[in-house]
């Protein structure tokens, strides 16, 4: 934390992001909000949860619920790989939670000048949860809002 | 001064101080000439003045002066205790909390002046008739022999020549004195708002040994530093000083009321003391004691006593045969919930290597090793146990502020009642302990209001006018249970019935065939008030419904039992724990769940055909019981691998559970055994529906659901 902290101050208004594959795109998650990344490890299914849990996991004794990204975007689950991992996001005061993707690739930086604002022409599942577009070397990465990925509209 | 540091041991003695003078004024209604009452309340009063003189707080302790003014009065028989006293003792009650809660928020007292309360006790003072209150002369003896403690009594008698010394305290005595030197007996008497006595008393002790040697000290240097004396200290110091010069060195320690002594030869104490025969004898360890703890007051006094208390002289004091009431210390409850956290880690790490040692079990591990194990495993299960209990306090913080709320309800409400408590020193967790006054304040409310029958009507019942609430506390296997309760009208199923066909939740068919419980339950959905109009007290419809989530929040559960006419039972159920469990581990198909031990009655092998059906369920025969039949690969969506191999099984393990009075066999596919596990929450992002109450981590790693046998029912 505190590097993300030093670079940030040298680069101004300049964030880090990761970007994960998920199915063919590429998407953009905030590393302020990553607390770790871990390889897929065994799932224990929770009954009656939510479609779109795969259930919790076991991280060094804590116990995590664990999202399919996936199947949160209304997009069909994918065999786990060697390239599939498992997010860790912290998220304020709320506990921890795992996100499941396909791929890390890399960090890049982003300034305010290199991000778009997202306006869905079509508004589908998988535009309700991006926040912007970053443009990095000619490659377009799409930013996930977090909170509306955690927010459960559905749930209770 | 700074008084800062003091606060947190000022908010803690002032509520146990009003907390105490709310139970003295609760009795002194009921027994208005009780003196030691009265002494009692007049002494609280006091210390409450002290306390707030000493920090600062002008408007608390000028109201907790008038409070103790009008004791003084009623104590001296000038005032008569009456109804409209009581009342306003109470708002007095009531201000000074308020008083307290401003001080734990902002650090001070606010500017609450309380100008109403101040005047109605001087109203008081000043209306008191002394005709009335003719003393009853029988009482006056014991009435002059408490004076002797109490502070406006002005003498300060000598009391070191009443001292009982032991053989080994004349002997050295003795020796003193055929050395020739002089030995003076003093008593120091501490002015009585002092915060610290310990401290003080210290000081004193430090400032008269530049002077001479200390050969004796009662109280002993143990019940010194727990502040276990009253405001006054006896020495005996051997020195070549005047008198004169030793008083006048202790009188520079501040607080200091008084010092009075002589000097005293054996003939003093000539006669047969009923010897305390182990008392120490302290000439060469003395000038140690007081060294030690010295400084230790200004940090903490609180800690300081305890580890005091750890050196090897407190040690050889406490071993003296005083008394000894309870030792405590105070801990952060932080520091409980890291041990806690710890504790479990280490089930946790205990657990993998049993799963190792089960796995890898090739010949390899000697018999030692399986030993050693099982060691291990007593030894965190003690250590689980120990930490548990050091989590645990009674009840009774919580439900000694309920006569006072039910008398203030009885008041409001015109209705006569009585509440009786039993088991208030059931202990629960701490967690359990802080958060079960709220849901108890409403099922309490709710007998007082709903739940009584108005006086006439209560006599025209056959009912004594006066109603009787209770609350029941006990301990049941690793449940505890707390009933509250009422002699009044019960709940009228019908007019429930009827309220929910009303309001829409059902229709007047289905009405019709509700069970009983069910029709109560209706109790317990949000916003369904059977208050017929909307009082203070209760019938918002805010309620049972917040009663019941608080408890289920806590892993427990609420039942009723009713009987129209004659009153109603709220059985509330508690976890004796909240961390760490025995646990039956059950197989379905491939997953592991768990299912509290403390739930489950027996296990049986039941062969399909013994199966019976009633309105469509499955049901089992045991011994005569009925149970009916929950199969957990159906409730919790267990994909089948087989599902023709599972038709054609011939028997089924059935776990039976229970919770109170109800019982259901639930079916499994293999039983793992017996162990203990360490409840840990599934965060708020999943959506389960309650079946599941929390998960643990198995010795493998591996991540297991723990069932709540509650509500699968």
């Amino acid at each position: 934390m505190a590097g993300e902290n030093a670079l940030t101050t040298i680069d101004g208004d300049k964030k880090q992001y990761i970007v994960v594959k998920i199915g063919s795109e590429q998407y953009g998650i905030d590393i302020s909000y990553i607390d770790n990344i871990v390889r897929m490890q065994s799932i224990t299914r929770v009954p009656k949860a939510q479609e779109y849990f795969n259930g919790i996991i076991n991280l060094r004794g804590e116990v995590l619920p664990v999202m399919s990204i996936r199947k949160r975007m209304g997009l069909q689950e994918d065999e786990f790989n060697n390239n599939t991992r498992i997010i860790i996001l912290k998220i304020e005061d709320r506990g921890g939670l795992g996100i499941i993707v396909d791929q890390v690739k890399e960090v890049v930086e982003l300034g305010p000048n290199e991000i778009d604002n997202y306006s869905p022409e079509t508004k589908d599942e998988r535009g309700d949860f991006i926040r912007g577009i970053g443009k990095n070397n000619n490659q377009l990465i799409s930013l996930l809002d977090l909170y509306a990925i955690i927010d459960d509209k559905e749930g209770m | 001064m700074d008084v800062s540091q003091y606060l947190e041991i000022f908010i803690d003695e002032t509520s146990e101080h009003i907390q105490n003078l709310s139970d003295c004024i609760m009795s002194l209604e009921q027994e208005p000439d009780n003196k030691d009452t009265i002494n009692e309340i007049f002494r609280a009063a006091h210390s409450l003045k002290g306390m707030a003189g000493t920090m600062g707080f002008k408007r608390m302790q000028r109201l907790t002066h008038d409070m103790e003014n009008v004791f003084q009065e009623v104590r001296s028989d000038k005032i008569k205790v009456n109804s409209a006293m009581i009342d306003i003792l109470f708002q007095c009650l009531d201000a000074i909390e308020a008083y307290l809660d401003t001080v734990k928020e902002t650090s001070s007292e606010g500017t609450e002046e309380n100008e109403a309360i101040v005047n109605s006790l001087n109203a008081i003072l000043n209306g008191g008739n002394p005709e009335e209150a003719a003393p009853a002369s029988g009482e006056a003896p014991a009435e002059a022999a408490k004076e002797e403690t109490a502070e406006e009594e002005e003498g300060f008698p000598m009391k070191f020549l009443k001292e009982p010394l032991s053989d080994e305290g004349k002997e050295a005595l003795a020796a003193k004195e055929s050395a020739g030197s002089k030995v003076y007996g003093m008593t120091v008497y501490i002015d009585k708002n002092c915060l610290l006595k310990s401290a003080r008393a210290f000081l004193v002790f430090k400032a008269v040994e530049d002077l001479g040697n200390i050969i004796y000290y009662n109280p002993t240097s143990q019940d010194i530093e727990d502040e276990k004396f009253e405001f006054d200290f006896t020495i005996f110091v051997e020195s070549e000083h005047e008198f004169e010069e030793l008083a006048e060195a202790a009188k520079t320690v501040s607080e200091i009321e008084e010092v009075v002594g002589k000097q005293i030869t054996m003939s003093d104490f000539d006669k047969p003391a009923e010897a305390a025969k182990d008392e120490k004898k302290e000439e060469a360890s003395a000038p140690a004691a007081p060294a030690a703890p010295a400084p230790a007051p200004a940090a903490k006094p609180a800690q300081a006593a305890a580890k005091g208390g750890k050196g090897g002289k407190g040690g050889k004091a406490a071993s003296t045969n005083k008394p000894v009431t309870s030792r405590t210390v105070r801990v952060d409850i932080e520091k409980l919930d890291t041990l806690m956290n710890q504790v479990s880690e280490l089930i946790i790490a205990k657990n993998s290597i049993v799963s190792i040692s089960n796995t890898e079990g090739d010949g390899t591990h000697s018999q030692s090793f399986a030993e050693q194990i099982e060691y291990l495993e007593r030894i965190t299960t003690s250590l689980h146990e120990s930490v548990m209990k050091a989590r645990m306090v009674p009840i009774e913080s919580v439900v000694n502020k309920f006569p006072r709320m039910i008398r203030d309800l009885s008041k409001t409400l015109k209705k006569p009642m009585d509440l009786v408590m039993t088991g208030e020193d059931t202990e629960l967790d701490r967690t359990v302990v802080d958060q079960i006054g709220d849901p108890l304040q409403h099922l309490l409310r709710n007998s007082a209001d709903h739940g009584l029958e108005a006086p006439d009507v209560r006599v025209q019942r056959g009912k004594p006018e006066t109603g009787r609430i209770f609350l029941n506390a006990y301990q049941e296997g690793n449940n505890v249970i707390i009933e509250v309760g009422d002699d009044g009208n019960g709940i009228d199923t019908q007019a429930v019935k009827e309220k929910a066909v009303e309001r829409g939740i059902v229709t007047a068919e289905q009405a019709e065939s509700l069970s009983q419980k069910e029709i109560i339950d209706f109790l317990f959905m949000p916003s369904f008030s059977m208050a017929k109009k909307i009082s203070d007290i209760s019938g918002r419809g805010v309620g049972l419904d917040v009663v019941k989530s608080n408890i289920e929040a806590l892993g427990g559960d609420v039942e009723v039992k009713t009987t129209l006419g004659e009153g109603s039972k709220f059985i509330v159920r508690l976890p004796l724990t909240l961390a760490i469990i025995q646990a039956l581990m059950v197989e379905i198909e491939d997953e592991k769940y768990a299912i509290p031990l403390g739930s489950i009655q027996n296990i049986e092998n039941i062969e399909v055909d013994e199966v019976k059906y009633v309105q469509a369920k499955e049901v089992i025969t045991v011994r005569g019981s009925v149970y009916p039949l929950i199969r957990l690969d159906e409730i919790l969506d267990v994909e089948r691998k087989d599902p023709e191999a599972e038709k054609n099984k011939t028997s089924l393990t059935v776990v039976i559970v229970r919770k109170g009075d109800n019982f259901a066999g639930l079916v499994v596919d293999k039983l793992m055994g017996q162990q203990e596990i360490v409840i840990k929450s599934m965060g708020d992002y999943i959506n389960n529906n309650k079946m599941i109450s929390g998960a643990t981590i198995l010795g493998d790693g591996e991540v297991a659901l723990i069932l709540d046998a509650n509500t699968l029912m």
